[in-house]
């Protein structure tokens, strides 16, 4: 056992040190910031003890609240899309289909194009008067949407627009299918087993470490959402998209209030905190280690 | 025997990534030295290293190179290093003062974190080197084109404005047998006329336009107008009107007194009332005008005249006219600035760089181009020098004369984001309430009033 | 058997969709690449190029200083990747195959790093560097990698090593052979696939860093390819032509890289298939 605990270290050292070195500091001082009225401009900071946390839950901010809605929208929509979608297609590819190279490059393609270009073309296909989906809806009788412009419609449509970066968690998907042995599958085809029997009692357990994993990549990745509401949306129409960490960074840096800011971010960080657990605690009757030996 | 071949492989990969690693640290290592060595003073007389930073377009940073080679052709002593920042110029320029790495002249956007910084005292008043100028003073620069702290201190001047017009496609205007909107701001349209014409430019997919009550709105092929939400767009006709974003004494929000809310039902109702304009998309980077207008998705566009470029190089029959009037002919000017930091050590130096990156002198490739527009009187009030920009340009069209150089001469009025303190945290409340407006949900009365108490909690005063 | 072609048949069916779907974006920038400007927006959107201008590369590549961009994003890039494979491998090994007191609080406690928004500890961030005199260096973008190499890839690898049967340790142990043995010759040569996922990310992720050297770096001749292409976005327009073109030049190799990449994907599953 002591062994053991010099060689795990040993082992985790690089990690350990680099977190402390890299990470816990600037933790650390955005945390004593979030007590303080830090300004970057400013000469002077004062301690203004749980003032910042006051005004965020007292409801003198009028935005926290909404800004904390429109971020579990989006996640709900979007992380069981976004698990269900990708291991689809992962399931898809990992078949024995000819050109799967070509089709694995296809569906990873959005996630290397730069983020401006796929914005443009998103504010093209999505316009409500003059953009391809809805003349394309039209054509066929359906009624149009706003889309980003609409309130109900704001978040599902930056979800869709989300969707095409799924290439990244497909991967994880088809790196944890692969490892799946053959003679596995083999022995249902014997007993003969169909396709989802196959799926439920091989498949799916066996990767069901790669699903956890990308679950809570995806969770953790969806509640900080940034990048949507700052390149598409600026948080509108009515701050139906004003996401938690696109409002934190308006705070910081266009108003200049890195206090606040940081406070803003250390209630995010015990969300972030709370789910993932609750995920981890969960995933004890779910997820199947074949390394545990259990 | 596969497996040799892949052995060999990885470890001839592991080698090249190895010298590639090392490399890579010995060149930004020497990287560093070199730095170091350029800002220090040389052994002759005083060696001065300024540094600015700037964001812009590969073509829009041009005009500051060719600005900096001649003020250090002129200045041997002088060396400028400039800083191009092509995004998120803000956080950068934050962490910049974080660390206490700022440059010496520094673009500024009037809308972000300017006004946080000069309020902290971090600026120059350049009202100081102005009067003592003998080349640049308050008389030689256009109208509008300075910010200020409060009055008397000047933190920033523009390398040129931007004034808002009425662009078109003359060819929609013929085949519709239209006259084109007037150049000459006393002979501007009304609003009502305005609104008239706009339906006759509006068609439907069967070719009937706007005007006629058996007008399809639900399929409409070509647009009168189009309009975009940001502020900068419908200040013009809040302006016009009489309006204002908040009272002259500073003291109350004014968005939803009378002119101001009839100016924006004005601009709601060419979407939701008379269809004659496609629903107004918030992006002003989205480059949709150009493109609009020559394909006559839209026959008229209500746009700042950077767009003129664009139309430029789009190769079709493009003019501006004067934007219409509600009471008052007004364009709204909003343009970038230079400011200086205080923390530099040399001020005269950094002044004459501003004076250098200011003179139209320099960019006049960009003021042919049809994107900017120069800071100086001269060029608009001396015919040869006015000659060396707009003279046959093509992004200069017969219509720019009237409808965008004398009303900024003589119509003009200074961005909100120049005179509203706190103007950012107002908009935070405003702009919600207008998405609804622009949408048809809530009249602008209903939607500003709705919202007026929570603006006026955020009103801090005017700066003039 | 039978049921197998239907089955592909749908396969391909969906396949079919989702190339349609997917691929847009990629058709997007390269016909864009080679438009003029005031064709890049027409609509309803124009996919042939009509002219082709070709020159928009030349002219994106000249304007900008890409080569030198080139190099430093590469020198990057690299070093990036082998410290991150080597590190991150080897901690998830330590946070897996080794059971030690405390190592899920560890664990966890660097999970952490990925749950506060970034937005608050760039600052703090930079002024470490800065105080360390490293300002306008690589080290800020390079050096993390060699420790840990973010917890997102000790994760990634961590749930992998947990799918290896433990017989093979046991064995191993047998055998005499020590962690760094195992470690070495059982559990890195088995999570290959996952390894180059690790390395693609990585690649994929540095080579497209924008924020990092944004704030990192100030000299123009360390700038990497990911601040060049934001340089073609001006203040009232952007040179969408020349941006596109050389947007589609920075994917291009990210592009065969992944096409390398995933063709071990296809590899590892013949090889796993073989054992166990």
């Amino acid at each position: 056992m002591r062994k053991s605990l010099f060689y795990g270290l040993l082992f985790t050292s690089p990690a350990i040190v680099g977190f402390i070195v890299f990470t816990l500091g600037p933790m650390i001082a955005s945390l004593v910031l979030s007590f303080t009225d830090y300004s970057v401009f400013k000469d002077r900071t004062s301690f203004i003890g749980f003032d910042n946390y006051v005004r965020m839950f007292s409801g003198a901010d009028d935005y926290f609240y909404p800004s904390l809605a429109a971020t579990f929208y989006f996640v709900v929509l979007r992380v069981p899309a976004v698990i269900v979608l990708s291991f689809f297609i992962a399931l898809l590819l990992n078949m024995n289909v000819k050109g799967r190279a070509f089709f694995r490059t296809v569906v990873y393609l959005p996630s290397i194009v730069p983020a401006v270009a796929s914005a443009m073309i998103w504010m093209w296909l999505l316009n409500p008067d003059l953009g391809l989906i809805n003349t394309l809806l039209n054509a066929v009788g359906l009624p149009g949407s706003l889309w980003l412009y609409g309130e109900n419609s704001v978040v599902p449509a930056v979800v869709l627009t989300s969707l095409w970066g799924i290439g990244g968690t497909v991967i994880i998907f088809l790196a944890g299918l692969s490892g799946i042995p053959r003679q596995y599958y083999e022995a249902i085809d014997v007993d003969g087993g169909g396709w989802f029997s196959k799926l439920r009692h091989i498949t799916i357990p066996l990767v069901s470490p790669t699903i956890f994993f990308n679950a809570i990549m995806t969770l953790i990745g969806s509640i900080q959402v940034f990048n949507e509401a700052y390149i598409l949306t600026q948080g509108g129409p009515n701050n139906k998209s004003l996401f938690y960490v696109f409002y934190l960074w308006r705070t910081g840096f266009r108003d200049t209030e890195m206090g606040y800011a940081s406070a803003l971010a250390w209630v995010l960080f015990l969300v972030i905190l709370f789910f993932t657990f609750l995920v981890f605690r969960t995933s004890k009757s779910w997820v199947y280690y074949e390394g545990e030996g259990r | 025997m596969a497996g040799v071949k892949r052995q060999t492989a990885w470890v001839i990969l592991v080698l090249f990534l190895t010298t590639a690693v090392l490399a890579g640290c010995t060149r930004s290592g020497s990287q560093l030295g070199e730095t170091d060595s350029g800002s220090d003073k040389d052994g002759g007389g005083e060696r001065i290293t300024l540094r600015l930073t700037a964001w812009g377009a590969p073509d829009e940073v041009e005009p500051y190179k060719i600005a900096i080679k001649k003020f250090e052709s002129e200045h041997p002593n002088i060396k400028v290093q400039l800083q191009h920042i092509a995004a998120d110029y803000d956080t950068k320029l934050t962490t910049m003062v974080a660390g206490n790495d700022v440059p010496d002249v520094a673009m500024m956007e009037s809308g972000s974190i300017a006004y946080p910084l000069a309020e902290q005292g971090k600026f120059y008043n350049l009202q100081d080197f102005l009067t003592d100028d003998p080349d640049l003073n308050a008389e030689s620069l256009v109208p509008n084109i300075t910010y200020s702290l409060e009055e008397g201190n000047i933190i920033g001047i523009a390398p040129g404005p931007e004034t808002f017009g009425l662009f078109y496609n003359e060819d929609a205007f013929k085949e519709a047998g239209v006259e084109p909107p007037p150049s000459d701001a006393k002979d501007a349209w009304t609003w009502d006329e305005f609104v008239e014409v706009a339906k006759k430019l509006t068609l439907d997919n069967q070719g009937r336009n706007a005007a006629d009550p058996n007008f399809d709105p639900k399929n409409i092929k070509q647009y009168g107008v189009n309009l975009a939400s940001w502020w900068a767009s419908y200040s013009n006709f809040v302006y016009s009107n009489g309006g204002d974003f908040i009272s002259e004494d500073g003291k109350t929000f004014a968005l939803n007194q009378p002119e101001a809310v009839e100016a924006l039902q004005n601009l709601a109702d060419l979407v939701n009332v008379h269809h004659v304009a496609p629903s107004p998309v918030q992006s002003k980077n989205i480059p949709a005008t150009h493109v609009a207008l020559q394909t006559k998705k839209v026959a008229m566009a209500i746009e700042g005249q950077w767009v003129s470029s664009s139309l430029a190089k789009s190769n079709f029959n493009f003019n501006v006219g004067v934007l219409p009037v509600m009471k008052k002919p007004v364009t709204t000017v909003v343009c970038a600035m230079f400011s200086m930091f205080k923390s530099t050590e040399h001020p005269e130096e950094s002044w004459e760089l501003m004076k250098a990156l200011i003179d139209p002198e320099s960019s006049i490739d960009m003021l042919t181009a049809g994107t900017w527009m120069p800071a100086e009187r001269d060029w608009y009030t001396d015919q040869a020098l006015l000659d060396r920009w707009t003279k046959d340009q093509a992004a200069r069209p017969s219509g720019y004369q009237g409808a965008v150089i004398d009303m900024l001469l003589e119509n003009s009025h200074p961005t909100p984001t120049g005179y509203v303190k706190n103007f950012n945290k107002i908009m935070d409340v405003v702009t919600p309430a207008l998405d609804k407006v622009w949408l048809g949900q809530q009249s602008a009365q209903e939607a500003l009033d709705g919202v007026a108490q929570k603006a006026q909690a955020q009103v801090q005063g005017r700066r003039d | 058997m039978r049921s197998s072609k239907l089955s592909l048949t749908f396969a391909y069916l969906m396949l079919a969709l989702i190339t349609v779907l997917f691929i847009g974006p990629f058709l997007w920038l390269i016909r864009s690449s080679l438009m003029d400007l005031s064709q890049i927006f027409t609509m309803p959107p124009e996919w042939i190029p009509r002219p082709v201008r070709w020159e928009n590369f030349g002219r994106a590549l000249t304007v900008l200083p890409f080569g030198t961009y080139f190099m430093n994003t590469f020198t990057i890039t690299i070093s990036v990747i082998i410290g991150t494979v080597v590190s991150s491998s080897i901690a998830a090994f330590g946070f897996s195959r080794i059971d030690w007191p405390g190592r899920n609080v560890v664990f966890a406690i660097l999970m952490s790093a990925m749950m506060l928004p970034g937005a608050v500890t760039l600052i703090p961030s930079f002024l470490g560097w800065q105080a360390l005199g490293f300002y306008d260096t690589f080290y800020p973008l390079i050096v993390p990698a060699y420790f840990g190499g973010g917890i997102f890839n000790i994760f990634l690898l961590r749930q992998f090593y947990l799918t290896i049967p433990r017989d093979f340790d046991e064995a191993a142990f047998v055998d005499g052979a020590s962690y760094f043995q195992i470690y070495r010759s059982i559990i890195f040569p088995l999570s290959r696939s996952a390894i180059i996922v690790v390395s693609l990310f990585c690649f994929l992720a540095t080579w497209n860093d924008f924020m990092g050297p944004l704030i990192y770096l100030k000299s123009e001749n360390l700038f990497t390819l990911a601040l060049g292409l934001q340089m073609f976005q001006g203040t009232y327009t952007a040179q969408w032509d020349l941006l596109m073109a050389a947007s589609a030049a920075v994917v291009l190799p990210c592009v065969v890289v992944f096409l390398i990449g995933q063709k071990y994907f296809l590899e590892g599953i013949t090889l796993t298939g073989l054992k166990g």
